[in-house]
């Protein structure tokens, strides 16, 4: 991409998801939807062809539809109560609206069809971006509008979400894929334990981001989309693959490492609210998740698959990328959980 | 009459919308948009917000024929003349920058242009009065707020616009 528009969309990408999260007037937070979609098209379609526009179109028409739908229930708040306040969404319609307008954009369940297959169609790095950044600033407006947010709705399509995310991403192959459906599943723990308790939903995000940064920048390092090619990554970088394999486990919520806190944390806040059916089938759902997860550790680090000789002679070249970040962020996510204390306090 | 009007407007909107779903080419789409546009801006006129209507049509269908017809001229020419080409046009342009200048230092210096509604800082509530005892309507008093203490939601709707045509010029100009 040439770096002059490199720099606009990037600018703007950032610019637009701060407006959305600083504001307080229902306008501004729009406009800073509307940018943000703007932004990420260009990113998206960082290699011309066609398989990149047909993911950048899908995303368009998705998040354009749903800012259309963030648009009128503004407009039934605003012609009820004639005020702007994001806080203050009173009307019952409006707010049905407004969280599934956001729940398309977060692609909570009935609406997540578009997540792998955006996913899929873009570049690696664009895909970190579209399944960590871009989850900020609608998850933003959710803990706004937190406490007049219809529990029965958002309850179904959370649930619907963990359910989906993870049988989704069942018997797929593709990388992306696994990591969209994984995405779908995370969100919709976050937005179970939204109209309970908002602060574990910023743990849970801040976990997922770091689990997802780290698990794309594993696949970035090694140029791999697919379980096959993740396979062979054995005799380049034997550490690297070990840790993946700790990676994935943490993002499926196995109890020493980062991702079983907002797991065990969601599950403790929604058994203090007496309900227990539905963490019981928070957490049997996630098993789903946990099981895929554990059929790409099983390819990745505690097998060997058939390759070809010269496949073997891998390991007597230097590795061309260097990631600075990622053994910070390796440990990030998989070594945080002694310091839960500090997170929830810091939250 | 009113209501005759109203609905056969919206009739028009839609059937233009209709139009622009289902194209034979992009560039009936873009007149599809267009048309439905300007009925648009007949629908909110005859609703009673005429400077509204007005400047919508104006603006917005103003400058979408403008872009519109800018990146249909970009796609026939490629290489457009620039500025710098020729030497008369350079003068010419250089001239107008520096007259323009000399108005706007002269409108600086000059003293300052008193508004309708005065204001103190960017923090403080702006009472507009719509009634009688204004002086003027309450839709230009409106565009007068927009550009005293709405003038960072004007910077931030500028970049907007200027990131949608950005992001329209570099995905559609290929590899």
């Amino acid at each position: 991409m040439n770096p002059f528009i490199s720099i606009i969309t990037f600018t703007t990408l950032i610019l637009s998801t701060t407006i959305v999260v600083i504001s307080s007037h229902w306008l501004f937070a729009w406009v800073g939807f509307e940018m943000n979609m703007m932004a990420i098209i260009p990113i998206m379609m960082k290699n011309f062809n066609p398989r990149t526009t047909e993911a950048s179109t899908k995303y368009f028409l998705t998040q354009a539809t749903a800012s259309a739908l963030l648009m009128m229930a503004i407009m039934i708040n605003l012609s009820h109560s004639g005020q702007w306040t994001i806080t203050k969404l009173f009307n019952p319609t409006a707010s049905m609206l407004v969280t599934i307008a956001l729940a398309i954009k977060l692609g909570l369940s009935p609406f997540h069809f578009w997540v792998p297959e955006v996913t899929q169609g873009i570049p690696l790095s664009t895909g970190l971006v579209l399944l960590t950044w871009q989850k900020i600033a609608p998850l933003s407006i959710l803990y706004q509008i937190s406490p007049s947010i219809n529990m029965n709705l958002m309850l179904t399509m959370s649930l619907l979400s963990i359910l989906i995310g993870g049988w989704g991403g069942l018997n797929q192959t593709q990388l992306r894929k696994i990591m969209a459906y994984s995405s779908i599943a995370h969100m919709g723990w976050m937005t179970t334990i939204l109209p309970y308790n908002t602060t574990m939903t910023l743990l849970n995000l801040l976990i997922y981001v770091t689990m997802t940064f780290t698990m794309f920048m594993l696949f970035i390092q090694n140029s791999t989309t697919t379980t096959l090619s993740l396979s062979q990554t054995w005799n380049k970088t034997p550490i690297t693959t070990t840790l993946t394999m700790l990676t994935l486990l943490s993002m499926g919520g196995l109890p020493p490492l980062s991702g079983f806190i907002p797991k065990w944390m969601i599950i403790q806040e929604l058994t203090k609210n007496e309900t227990l059916i539905m963490p019981t089938f928070m957490a049997t759902t996630a098993l789903l998740n946990l099981y895929f997860y554990m059929r790409l550790t099983y390819s990745t680090a505690l097998t060997l698959f058939p390759s070809t000789n010269n496949m073997k002679m891998k390991w007597q070249f230097y590795p061309t990328k260097r990631m600075t970040l990622l053994p910070t962020a390796i440990v990030m996510s998989t070594m945080l959980l002694p310091l839960t204390p500090m997170l929830s306090t810091l939250l | 009459m009113m209501m005759y009007f109203v609905f056969v407007l919206s009739i028009m909107f839609v059937v233009s919308f209709v139009g622009v779903s289902s194209k034979p080419s992009p560039i009936y789409g873009g007149f599809g948009l267009i048309v439905g546009g300007g009925v648009g801006c007949g629908i909110v006129l005859s609703f009673g917000g005429s400077f509204l209507g007005l400047m919508v049509f104006l603006i917005y269908l103003g400058g979408m024929l403008v872009v519109f017809g800018y990146t249909t001229a970009m796609a026939t020419e490629q290489y457009p003349e620039v500025w710098v080409s020729n030497k008369v046009v350079l003068g010419g342009f250089l001239l107008g920058l520096v007259v323009e200048f000399l108005m706007m230092a002269y409108v600086l210096e000059g003293g300052e242009v008193e508004v309708v509604s005065g204001f103190n800082g960017l923090g403080d509530w702006v009472v507009c009065d719509v009634g009688d005892s204004g002086f003027s309507g309450g839709e230009a008093e409106g565009v007068a707020a927009l550009y005293s203490y709405g003038a960072w939601l004007m910077v931030v709707m500028g970049w907007s616009l200027f990131i949608g045509v950005v992001v329209i010029m570099e995905i559609t100009r290929g590899s």
